[in-house]
């Protein structure tokens, strides 16, 4: 994925991260006690209660238990409570190793001294990964907090037997028009085009970001989401201007529906498409492994051709280790283990209740993509096609600003479609308004 | 109460205690004082100052002063706050001219025990029991676009009636959920209440040949004073701290802007600012104005 490396890093040059230490030679005094010695019991903090995730983390873990006798507790928070406690848990007593995500809510808690210093891991890792993913990795201080579990990416789903009867050819919606004109011809045939829900707040953050790169370009949108361009810009004003000509296509009650609405209707073949990020797709194996092999990915259709197709979200989850955790050795062994192929193959070898793989794309260069599913290996192509990868709105700008400022936004431009200036002015005097970084 | 009766007790209990019974004194009125003071007051005093800093929530070196900067933001650049204002005033309202109403009508007929009473009694009190949270959870489930009432209308997800998303009446369904708690609330309050009340006054009043209404209003409701507070300044402040059910319904982002939730949704989470403490600080003297303004102007007239 060399092309994803451009992508990231420039992102993170023009972030202000200071990419010059990331080729330091780690001291990696931190894991000077792992290895063979034994490193102690650890606690596992786990960001889901979902079926699918716990059955992996629960086969990581007995792999590093078997391996190593240090015993693991597993504990495991829904994963809105736990963003929501995450600063008083990690000043508190956090586990030792957490699950989280990369990029700047990772660099955030590094700044601030609530994460350990990961070098060391890898050092000993580093090698199965390729540079895009060490740079999602690192803090601003050119040190790494972060080992990557999976990535997946954001673009248009639909359902193949879908589009079979409805004659359509996924491969000749490349452009807007083209999607429009699809758009229509599911609207005659009765069928919500585009499902949306946005009433988690995040959900349409997604269409923001992909409508931005496509008509505004990568550069503008990373401009804007670091508040070096404003939000009152007549290019963000497009950005509304192409989002609510997919309105009509959209079922009428996005304001009550979650992620998991809009999957339904694509689910129930209520909807042709859906923008969302793969990872839903786990949702349509545990319905079914018919649903899932139905399942296909492209990526969202070219508006302006001076920006191609050329940018894409593609957050990264992985996993930290808590400065204040009782045992850092202990958390960044487990980390070793996990980044390394052995832990990877322990968590694709998990299985679901019915005895089924959970599927995963490994950040881990390690995982064949030759193992991939043909619905993998469409996410795979996607992201092969970006030039450039961001995170997600809430991932790749200040955290007091997108969940409490940027996500009601968006919602009451839903609300009311033609307020479009108020919403951008109101955006740029909040952004304006916010306190000075530390 | 009259002033020799103040003073008779003044003087028996400067006499009876004993030193043990000082220390136990002490003891019962200090220990709860003490952790009064450290779980409510301390705090409170905290969240205020900390209402003029910018602070993320982490490490206290980095809090830094920043004067009336978050109350600046919320008022004149967050729209967010003045439709939380709003629809915080439409809460009390509904609470106020609706909901406690009819919480106080419904107690003064079960306890003229009309017929089935006990079962209105019972089913008013039954959501009482039921913590904001679990009666949010409940409805969720019934109103939800795939839950129980769209499905008895027949209606799929993809045109199912919009119960929580329409914000045209979304307030008004989330009053009406509230409500269904409140009512019994109100009722069982102003029960206990009726209960005291006096049976020969009913009696006289009946006797002179005052209409129920009349009765009612003239004899039965300025008998209930201390009563007739306690539900005032309820209704107050459960519309003023209005939070659970929202969040369950709307989670911590946007949805429906009530006071509460944007105290949360600023302070909570990686996006943890000050401007959260001055949310609370905001709702902390609209809710307390009110009740002082009623209690001193209540024992006024008591005094006279």
């Amino acid at each position: 994925m060399s092309d994803t490396e451009k992508g990231i890093s420039r992102r993170s040059v023009l972030k202000g991260t200071a990419v010059g230490g990331i080729g330091l030679a780690a001291g990696g005094s931190l894991l000077a006690g792992c290895g063979d010695k034994a490193t102690g019991a650890l606690a596992y903090g786990a960001r889901s209660v979902d079926a699918g995730p716990t059955a992996q983390n629960e086969a990581l873990i007995a792999a590093y238990t078997a391996k190593t006798k240090n015993e693991v507790k597993y504990n495991a928070t829904e994963s809105n409570a736990f963003q929501n406690n995450l600063s008083q848990y990690l000043q508190g007593t956090p586990d030792d190793t957490f699950e989280w995500m990369a990029g700047y809510r990772m660099q955030f808690f590094a700044e601030q001294g609530l994460l350990a210093d990961l070098t060391g891991v890898w050092d000993a890792v580093g090698d199965q990964y390729s540079e895009s993913y060490k740079i999602a990795s690192t803090g601003l201080d050119g040190k790494q907090y972060f080992v990557p579990k999976s990535w997946y990416p954001w673009g248009l789903h639909f359902r193949k037997s879908m589009f079979a009867d409805l004659g359509l050819n996924a491969d000749n919606v490349t452009n807007w028009d083209e999607y429009l004109k699809m758009l229509d011809g599911m609207k005659k045939k009765g069928l919500v085009g585009f499902a949306a829900g946005d009433k988690g707040g995040w959900e349409a953050m997604g269409t923001f970001d992909i409508l931005n790169a496509r008509i505004n370009g990568y550069q503008f949108h990373v401009d804007l989401l670091a508040g070096r361009e404003k939000w009152t810009d007549a290019k963000v004003t497009e950005v509304f201007t192409y989002w609510s000509q997919l309105i009509p296509y959209m079922n009428p009650n996005v304001l009550d529906l979650e992620w998991d609405g809009a999957m339904q209707l694509l689910l129930q073949r209520k909807a042709g498409s859906m923008l969302m990020g793969s990872w839903f797709g786990g949702n349509f194996k545990e319905q079914s492994e018919a649903d899932y092999a139905d399942l296909s990915i492209i990526p969202f259709p070219e508006i302006n051709p001076e920006h191609g197709r050329d940018t894409i979200d593609a957050p990264i989850d992985g996993w930290c280790v808590a400065a204040n955790g009782t045992n850092n050795d202990g958390g960044a062994d487990f980390l070793k283990f996990a980044g390394d192929m052995e832990g990877v193959n322990a968590t694709l070898a998990a299985t679901d209740k019915d005895g089924k793989l959970i599927p995963m794309t490994s950040a881990n260069s390690g995982q064949d993509t030759a193992s991939y599913d043909p619905f993998q290996k469409e996410q795979l192509a996607v992201m092969a096609e970006a030039k450039y990868i961001t995170q997600f709105l809430d991932r790749d700008t200040r955290p007091d600003f997108a969940g409490p400022v940027v996500g009601p936004a968006i919602q009451s431009w839903f609300k009311n479609p033609k307020d479009v200036a108020k919403i951008q002015e109101t955006l740029q005097s909040q952004w304006e308004a916010l306190p000075p970084l530390a | 109460m009259s002033s020799t009766a103040k003073d008779i007790s003044k003087v028996s209990r400067r006499r009876a205690f004993s030193k043990t019974d000082r220390t136990t004194l002490s003891a019962f009125v200090g220990i709860p004082l003490f952790f009064h003071l450290l779980l409510v007051w301390i705090p409170a005093v905290l969240t205020i100052l900390l209402s003029f800093t910018y602070w993320s929530g982490i490490s206290i070196s980095r809090i830094k002063w920043a004067g009336l900067a978050n109350y600046k933001n919320i008022f004149f650049d967050t729209p967010a706050f003045w439709e939380a204002v709003k629809n915080n005033i439409v809460w009390l309202g509904w609470f106020g001219l609706i909901a406690t109403p009819i919480g106080i009508l419904l107690a003064y007929q079960v306890d003229r025990q009309i017929r089935g009473h006990k079962f209105y009694e019972t089913a008013y009190y039954l959501p009482v029991v039921l913590s904001l949270a679990v009666t949010g959870i409940i409805w969720d489930f019934l109103l939800r676009p795939d839950g129980f009432i769209n499905g008895l209308m027949g209606r799929d997800i993809d045109n199912a009636f919009s119960f929580f998303g329409n914000y045209d009446i979304n307030i008004y369904v989330i009053l009406t959920i509230a409500s269904w708690r409140h009512i019994g609330y109100i009722m069982l309050l102003y029960l206990a209440g009726l209960k005291s009340v006096d049976l020969a006054l009913r009696e006289a009043s009946s006797l002179d040949g005052a209409t129920e209404w009349q009765t009612f209003k003239k004899v039965i409701f300025p008998s209930m004073k201390p009563v007739n507070i306690i539900v005032i300044v309820i209704t107050i402040i459960e519309s003023l701290r209005a939070f659970d059910i929202v969040y369950i319904i709307y989670g911590s982002r946007g949805g429906l802007p009530i006071l509460g939730t944007l105290v949360f949704s600023n302070i909570a989470g990686e996006g943890a600012s000050m401007k959260g403490a001055a949310y609370a600080v905001i709702l902390f003297v609209l809710s307390i104005g009110p009740i002082i303004a009623y209690l001193r102007a209540t024992f006024k007239s008591d005094v006279q």
